[in-house]
């Protein structure tokens, strides 16, 4: 396929400007805080971020070439794909740290499930693409719940509960949007709010009790599970108004804070250039979010505003979770920061979904 | 194709599910901003403290103390960097930092025992791996290179310097230097002490006490950043370093050539006691001693059991201070104080005579003289010259008949500052004691019995005096009545130079004693030592040297013999003393040797005195200073002149 010249001229050129602005802003703390000031280079992160930026620019741009309504067609083919490549995980995934969740090929780790969140936006676009199913009966919400329990299950047993609960926002934007009765999203809300006692006396061991008490008061145990937590407040609110500078971060750069390169970027980010820094972070990802949402305002047919919203409301919803997560304000949880964090997979997969963005407003005016 | 159209049936209603998620979207931002705004804003100093916390850390910096010098500028006591062997676990290579393999390895090589050495690292375990865990504190040159040979083995040891203050060797001038030992419990809670921690050296003996505020520099340190497992990143120092700043050197007013002379004189003899030499007009020292000594660069390097133990446990008292510490009878030496009590009251002219036949009858007892064929008749100035005891006595009777008798002579030896401190700048000093009625009442509820008061005449009985106090005593006798304060500090320099340590004028009162009174003393003491006297032994050839000898009996002249004839003779042998000043109408030196069981006054302490001047007069001549040889037997010869011998033990005993 080829992307005709006049296509090329509605390319949402500020969105893709902000979504690289972000990935620098990523690449630069990444850098700063794996800083070796022995060998007086970055870490190996760094380089290995570097050499999965073009890999996510070529994503980005099959993506954008590609006619999202014939994607949306195939996307039973890449649904399928996904969780074929889970399935070979399952079976025969690299182990690091514990955990089964990467594919080694061409001397790069793959994480399939990274790809998830695309593969469900996809197939629930396409599913609730024909006006005729708007999410109101429960067939087709037990439909949807299938095609997400799916690739949720696979993913959480790796283990990888973060990833797998980005799934879930995906599909709440697709039904949301879709049309799914309010009366059903406040009764959602209502069983979950009764529900909460219930698995909390019944449902939890005293251990995961515990630990959310921890993560409401992580003073509690500030050795224990609340230390990440702590530290993370403590990176954030040292950083004051200017911060500390590049590669200045104590709290990350000398290994206070864990995953300092990976969950908590925002965190040494908030460190190294302060509240004003966190500003400017804040603003650009609620920009590539409105602007998103803009791409969805515009799409010419419900598909391509169901495609649009699925991925930013997994987009929005890690953005939000992590970044509150960095300031000490929420339980940790393996969840990455998209654009910011380390981790090509996820780059990849993020710069893919801007594609699609990019792909529905670009034709918007297309028959 | 799935079946689209510009304008899908619905797109009203996903217009505004859109603006809602654009709401949310705002809102959730907003509320983020509120957030960081809250942690990085309003919080933010306790979060930075935080922070710091974590990762700063503070590496004490020991200011060396201030170096002293001698009046002639000569270094003293200066300080020297001391080894210290540590195990810095940070530096393991094993993943979970155990040093057991290295600190085996550690003792073999430092001659350690095994089993004590792990378990004193185990001490330490739930310390931060970056402190250094000391292993042994002034190592050996030996055990320092045996560890430097075997780095790559133990990549944990580290070598630590750390100043250490260097006295001179063999223990010259130990009880004025004193030493340094780590602050006790008790000295932490005191307010001098404030802001110090445990482990701090401060002076804890002699003039490292009294002037440890000046002595003591101003520690600096390090602030290192330290990452999450402890160890130290040098190329993120972001703390400051301040340099510690070393104590304040000081000028003292002893004379090293003087000091050497008078502790060398005191070792040919192998003598306990004292000697002080001061600037009569002043009150600087010149030289000062106790002996024995001890060795103060055994405190400096940190004093172990077995040794303090040996110090103790020493009979002849070491650590004591004989000279402000030590109280001893002053023997005929206190025949000054009569003389000059006897002529101020106008009880005798100074040609009044006495006959001494060997002895005097006075109540109904007698009294031996030191010259058992007697001294014949005498006047004042031969009888201080001869010390002729009778003389003494009868000056003793004269008081208890015509004047307050004891009460008498004890206003004059106060006077001449028997009885109180001298105020020297040294810790410790003891007061003098002349008996007196009232002293008798208060101590004993008894009265005071006219008879004791004849053995007071010649410093027997309940007399009893510093060899400061007495030293100190011929300043006044030098300069007609000013008692000096002796002191040891002639200046201090801070950084700025040398500056002069404030005195006050006048600390001690003046009681002038008149020029028909002093002069005759002063003929008498002089004929001690350049006539027919007892001090011939002091004479310095050009130079008029006065003073006077004494020999106090430290037990009864019957017991004595008896222990004597037992073979314990050096406990018994008597106190020798020798007091003096020079020269005789020049006085720039006066000073005191008092040796302990030393035997007669002019045979032990003179020389040593004579010693001590004629070091002082070459040196203020220019002249070469003398040298002293010491024969097998104990004889020494000082630079070839008249050899002085001491008698052997049997024959000082009276």
């Amino acid at each position: 396929m080829i992307v005709e010249r006049r296509l090329s001229a509605h390319i949402d050129w500020p969105l893709l400007a902000a979504v690289l602005a972000l990935t620098f802003v990523g690449l630069a703390t990444i850098y700063s805080v794996t800083w070796n000031f022995k060998a007086t280079a970055p870490g190996r992160e760094f380089w290995t971020q570097i050499y999965a930026l073009p890999l996510a620019l070529a994503a980005l741009g099959v993506c954008v070439a590609i006619d999202y309504r014939t994607l949306a067609q195939r996307s039973p083919l890449i649904y399928g794909a996904v969780v074929l490549a889970l399935l070979y995980v399952a079976f025969f995934g690299d182990v690091h740290g514990g955990a089964r969740r990467w594919i080694p090929i061409f001397g790069i780790n793959l994480q399939p499930s990274e790809f998830g969140r695309i593969a469900l936006a996809l197939v629930l676009a396409m599913y609730f693409g024909d006006s005729r199913r708007a999410a109101r009966s429960l067939s087709e919400l037990l439909t949807a719940a299938a095609m997400l329990g799916v690739l949720f299950f696979l993913i959480k047993r790796e283990p990888d509960l973060g990833t797998s609960l980005t799934l879930v926002p995906v599909l709440l934007g697709a039904v949301y949007l879709a049309g799914i009765r309010m009366k059903w999203l406040i009764a959602g809300v209502v069983v979950a709010a009764l529900l909460s006692p219930v698995v909390w006396f019944y449902g939890m061991q005293d251990y995961q009790r515990k630990r959310v008490e921890t993560s409401l008061d992580p003073w509690k145990d500030p050795r224990g599970d609340g230390y990440q937590q702590i530290q993370a407040k403590v990176t954030a609110g040292s950083g004051g108004l200017v911060g500390k500078g590049f590669k200045s971060s104590t709290q990350g750069g000398l290994g206070f804070l864990p995953a300092a390169h990976n969950d908590f970027v925002f965190s040494v980010l908030a460190e190294e250039h302060g509240f004003i820094g966190v500003l400017v972070a804040l603003g650009l990802y609620l920009f590539v979010i409105l602007r998103s949402l803009d791409a969805a305002r515009l799409a010419r047919d419900r598909l391509g505003a169901l495609l649009v919203v699925a991925i930013v409301s997994g987009f929005t919803f890690q953005v939000l979770y992590n970044i509150t997560m960095s300031a000490g304000l929420a339980p940790v949880k393996g969840l990455t920061l998209p654009l910011m964090s380390y981790g090509g997979s996820s780059l990849v997969a993020t710069f893919a979904g801007f594609g699609l963005i990019l792909n529905v407003r670009m034709r918007r005016f297309t028959n | 194709m799935i079946p689209t159209s510009r304008n899908f049936a619905d797109r009203r209603g996903l217009q505004s599910r859109l603006l809602a998620l654009r709401i949310v979207a705002i809102v959730s931002c907003a509320l983020l901003a509120v957030g960081f705004w809250v942690l990085q804003i309003v919080e933010h100093d306790r979060y930075l403290q935080i922070a710091e916390n974590q990762h700063l850390k503070t590496i004490p910096l020991r200011a060396p103390r201030g170096v002293l010098f001698d009046r002639n500028n000569k270094v003293l006591v200066e300080n020297t960097y001391s080894f210290t062997i540590t195990v810095l676990r940070d530096l393991s290579t094993n993943p979970d930092h155990n040093v057991d393999q290295t600190v085996r390895l550690l003792a073999s090589v430092t001659g350690l025992d095994e089993a004590r050495t792990l378990e004193e690292v185990r001490k330490h375990r739930r310390e931060p791996l970056y402190r250094p865990i000391p292993i042994i504190e002034h190592a050996t040159m030996a055990q320092v290179s045996a560890v430097m040979a075997r780095q790559l083995e133990m990549p944990e040891v580290v070598v630590q310097q750390e100043p250490t203050r260097t006295y001179p060797a063999g223990g010259m001038a130990a009880h004025l230097f004193g030493y340094v030992g780590e602050i006790q419990q008790d000295q932490l809670e005191k307010a001098e002490f404030s802001g110090l921690q445990s482990g701090a050296i401060i002076g804890q003996a002699g003039l490292e006490k009294t002037y440890n505020e000046l002595l003591t520099g101003q520690d600096g340190k390090r602030d290192v950043a330290v990452n999450s497992k402890g160890r130290e990143i040098p190329a993120l120092a972001m703390g400051e370093e301040s340099p510690p700043i070393d104590g304040a050197r000081l000028q003292l007013t002893i004379d090293a050539d003087l000091q050497r002379a008078l502790e060398e004189a005191f070792q040919a003899n192998g003598f306990a006691g004292a000697g002080m030499f001061l600037d009569p007009r002043t009150g600087e020292v010149l030289a000062i001693t106790s002996q024995p000594e001890y060795d103060p660069n055994d405190f400096a390097g940190g004093l172990n059991r077995a040794k303090w133990n040996k110090l103790n446990a020493d009979p002849l008292k070491p650590l004591q201070d004989r000279l402000l510490q030590g109280r001893y009878q002053p023997g005929s030496t206190f025949k000054i104080v009569m003389s000059i009590a006897a002529l101020s009251e106008g009880l005798i002219t100074p040609d009044f005579k006495v006959y001494c036949p060997g002895k005097a009858t006075i109540y109904d007892h007698v009294y031996n003289c030191d010259k058992k064929e007697g001294h014949g008749t005498l006047d004042l100035r031969q009888a201080i010259a001869q010390s002729c005891d009778v003389y003494f006595y009868q000056l003793a009777a004269m008081m208890n008949a015509r004047l307050k008798g004891i009460d008498t002579i004890h206003e004059y030896a106060a006077q001449l500052g028997l009885t109180d401190r001298t105020g020297i700048d040294l810790p410790g000093e003891a007061a003098g004691l002349v008996a007196s009625t009232e002293w008798r009442m208060r101590t004993a509820g008894q009265k005071w019995y006219a008879g004791e008061t004849i053995s007071v005449g010649i410093g027997q009985g309940p007399v009893s005096v510093t060899p400061i106090a007495l030293g100190t005593m011929m300043s006044a006798i030098a300069t007609g009545g000013t008692l000096a304060t002796p002191h040891v500090v002639k200046a201090v320099d801070t950084g700025a130079g040398w500056t002069p340590v404030p005195r006050p004028a006048s600390p001690r009162p003046v009681f002038p004693i008149k020029p028909e009174v002093l002069e005759p003393v002063r003929d008498g003491l002089w004929a001690a030592v350049n006539g027919e006297g007892t001090a011939f032994a002091a004479r310095v050839a050009g130079h008029d040297v006065v003073g006077k000898t004494g020999t106090a009996q430290v037990v009864s002249s019957e017991m004595a013999k008896a222990m004597a004839a037992a073979k314990s003779a050096v406990n018994v042998r008597d106190n020798s003393w020798f007091v003096c000043y020079a020269s005789r109408d020049n006085p720039e030196i006066a000073g005191v040797v008092f040796a302990e069981h030393g035997g007669w006054g002019a045979t032990a302490a003179a020389p040593i005195a004579r010693y001590v001047l004629g070091t002082y007069y070459a040196k203020k001549e220019g002249r070469p200073l003398p040298t002293m040889t010491v024969a097998a037997n104990g004889q020494f010869t000082i630079n070839g002149a008249a050899k002085v011998t001491p008698a052997p033990a049997s024959a000082v005993i009276k």
